[in-house]
């Protein structure tokens, strides 16, 4: 099946006083059409400016600095912006985290329908009425309350609004940035549920960028999981969560809580992500792996797919062996002494 | 070592007057960790910050270590901070960013009239306790030299320097990555457990607060609705609420429950007017009597209590 949106060793480099910060330094992944795509990782390692390299909608500073970006068949590495524009919406759209982000506070909710609608779309004011109507009632909203200003919203029903106006003109991919962190839990779950059961009806391909490996496993098909500006690892949910091969996806297994799973304590990964002004010249991981050896120090170790996943590291034939380690809070206190 | 006793704490007054905590009553004996779970507005913040006198409560009584807090003041209430110790969300901004991590660390020894003679054994035994050795490589160094993780042990470290008997911790790692999340948990497990510490741990994430807390607390709407041992009350919720409240949480695993949530409407719907339950619009088991008694809290199996009219 052929990828609606793929990544091949995608760049993003920020400018900086100190020289570039590699944001985005080499990310390789695929987005299926009609599926349900989790991007995971932590503060900082580039997965929203991935996410708005995709929607070229990059600030001045940050420059693609390599790799290529295809979409829908259609190479959009370096698209000029008149191109771009009208693929925002239209081919694909943005879900923010707060949705005050997204939208304008002195506008009603029907004023920001009535731009997309009209103003990209081209549709007529009764047409782009009805429209806005439709999609309201789509996410859960009453209709009624499109006369609404953006402050009148509850934080739920405003990314409910944002996500309304985000299938305005019915786009095949939606990229979705922390789209329930600032949620309360019942709040974030009727919030998933909602984009879960609109990417079944209308069969649309979302990218979810969370940090929640929980979220990712109650809401996605695949995953792609992301280390200071890298994906190290993709595939299938069950086989990631399952039967990682990355020693940092292994790890994150163990550093999650899960309300119904052990009462065993939460072990965490010793140290802190590397620094994307001067990363480290092996396997970006390596600093805080308990595996590593003096090759992954050395030598990036690269994106090897095998039935569709795919990991970066070296000793991934001894995945099973390590996962065993893995699961010891042992093997990572030892890295607290390093 | 720390009871709240129907403590209210009403904002405003008059007919505009919102009860961010109403008759709440907890306690937590030395050595044990009490878990505050509740969403936005639930007053679970309110309730800590009262218990440690942050707040003076509009009515109810305080006690810690059998003395009545609950109107101190002065020299008195400045005693009492070195003894019930908060340790904030936000590590970004907890320490002062042009103080050195060895001057955040005397502060508070200074505050509390610590000799200045005891300073550098305090301030070295501290970071051996959380972890940051060896300290003569960290205390010179400034705020923004650490990662989220270092800063938040920094805090926790001048949490403990005065030799509090109750630590309370508001949402302590929400602002950290999930790597290093667990290594702050662990830190702060230990502390108690080593130095016979009380803790109130205040969460919105009660996956999180399982993994700490032995007995956990269950606000909505300024009120207790449930309390018990986290394990029990995690695997056999009494109250509605609770049971929502747990069904709500996804966990790190491929299978499990997706069926909807067995709860109507939102925490942004007007609240219903009382007397009566306050969780009442949202329930999908409220019956008569709970559109007209307020539930008490009541004891059911030892250990624990709800404030729900179901199985009264």
């Amino acid at each position: 099946m052929t990828a609606l949106l793929s990544l091949d060793a995608f760049a993003v480099h920020y400018r900086t006083r100190s020289g570039p910060l590699r944001a985005v330094d080499g990310a390789t992944m695929a987005v299926p059409p009609g599926s349900i795509t989790g991007l995971v990782g932590e503060s900082g390692c580039g997965k929203s400016t991935l996410a708005r390299a995709v929607m070229g909608s990059l600030p001045d500073v940050a420059k693609v600095a390599g790799g290529r970006m295809m979409f829908e068949g259609q190479d959009i590495t370096h698209l000029p912006e008149r191109a771009r524009r009208h693929l925002r919406w239209r081919r694909m759209a943005f879900v923010p985290q707060t949705a005050m982000n997204a939208l304008d506070p002195v506008q009603r909710l029907l004023g920001h329908f009535f731009e997309v609608l009209q103003g990209r779309g081209g549709l007529s004011r009764p047409v782009a009425r009805a429209r806005a109507a439709e999609l309201f009632g789509l996410v859960g909203l009453n209709p009624d309350r499109l006369a609404d200003y953006p402050h009148q919203f509850s934080g739920g029903m405003r990314q409910r609004a944002s996500i309304a106006l985000a299938l305005a003109l019915d786009p095949a991919l939606v990229i979705a940035d922390e789209p329930v962190t600032a949620l309360d839990v019942i709040v974030q779950r009727q919030v998933l549920d909602v984009l879960l059961a609109l990417q079944a009806r209308l069969n649309l391909s979302v990218v979810l960028v969370t940090h929640d490996m929980a979220v990712v496993a109650y809401t996605c098909d695949r995953v792609a999981v992301m280390y200071a500006g890298q994906i190290v690892e993709s595939g299938s949910v069950r086989a990631v969560l399952e039967a990682p091969l990355h020693p940092y996806s292994m790890g994150l297994t163990h550093a999650f809580p899960d309300l119904q799973g052990s009462e065993a304590a939460l072990v965490p990964i010793e140290g802190a992500p590397p620094s994307l002004l001067n990363p480290p010249p092996g396997c970006r991981f390596a600093p805080r792996c308990p595996f590593a050896q003096e090759r992954c120090r050395t030598v990036p170790p690269p994106l090897v797919a095998q039935n569709g996943h795919a990991v970066a590291c070296w000793r991934a034939d001894e995945a099973v062996a390590l996962r065993g380690l893995a699961a010891e809070p042992a093997t990572w206190a030892a890295m607290a002494l390093v | 070592m720390i009871e709240a006793i129907d403590l209210t704490k009403t904002y405003g007054t008059g007919p505009r007057a919102v009860p961010a905590m109403a008759a709440v009553s907890l306690a937590v004996r030395q050595g044990e960790a009490l878990g505050i779970v509740g969403e936005s507005g639930c007053g679970k913040t309110t309730t800590a910050r009262t218990m440690l006198r942050l707040e003076e409560p509009s009515s109810g009584r305080l006690l810690f270590d059998g003395r009545d807090v609950t109107h101190l003041r002065g020299e008195a209430l400045r005693r009492f901070r070195a003894e019930a110790q908060l340790v904030f969300q936000n590590p970004f901004d907890a320490l002062n960013p042009r103080f050195t991590i060895r001057r955040s660390l005397a502060e508070p020894l200074d505050n509390f009239g610590v000799p200045r003679a005891e300073h550098a054994a305090r301030i070295e035994a501290v970071m051996r306790r959380v972890l940051l050795l060896p300290a003569a490589q960290w205390l010179d160094r400034r705020p923004h030299e650490l990662s989220g993780g270092q800063l938040q042990r920094v805090v926790l470290a001048r949490a403990l320097i005065p030799g509090p008997k109750l630590l309370v911790a508001d949402e302590p790692v929400s602002m950290l990555d999930v790597s290093v999340r667990a290594g702050i948990l662990n830190l702060l497990r230990r502390a108690r457990d080593e130095l016979g510490l009380a803790a109130i741990y205040i969460s919105h994430d009660l996956a999180l607060i399982r993994t700490v807390c032995e007995r956990t607390a269950v606000m909505y709407r300024g009120r207790v609705v449930e309390e018990g041992p986290t394990a029990a009350l995690v695997a056999a919720p009494h109250h509605p609420y609770t049971r929502a409240l747990i069904a709500a949480v996804p966990v790190p695993r491929v299978d499990q429950d997706r069926t909807p949530l067995p709860i109507r409407g939102s925490l942004a719907d007007a609240p219903p007017p009382a007397p009566g339950c306050g969780f009442r619009n949202r329930c999908p088991a409220a019956f008569a009597r709970c559109e007209t008694d307020t539930p008490a809290l009541r004891t059911t199996d030892p250990g624990r209590r709800v404030a729900c009219h179901l199985g009264d």
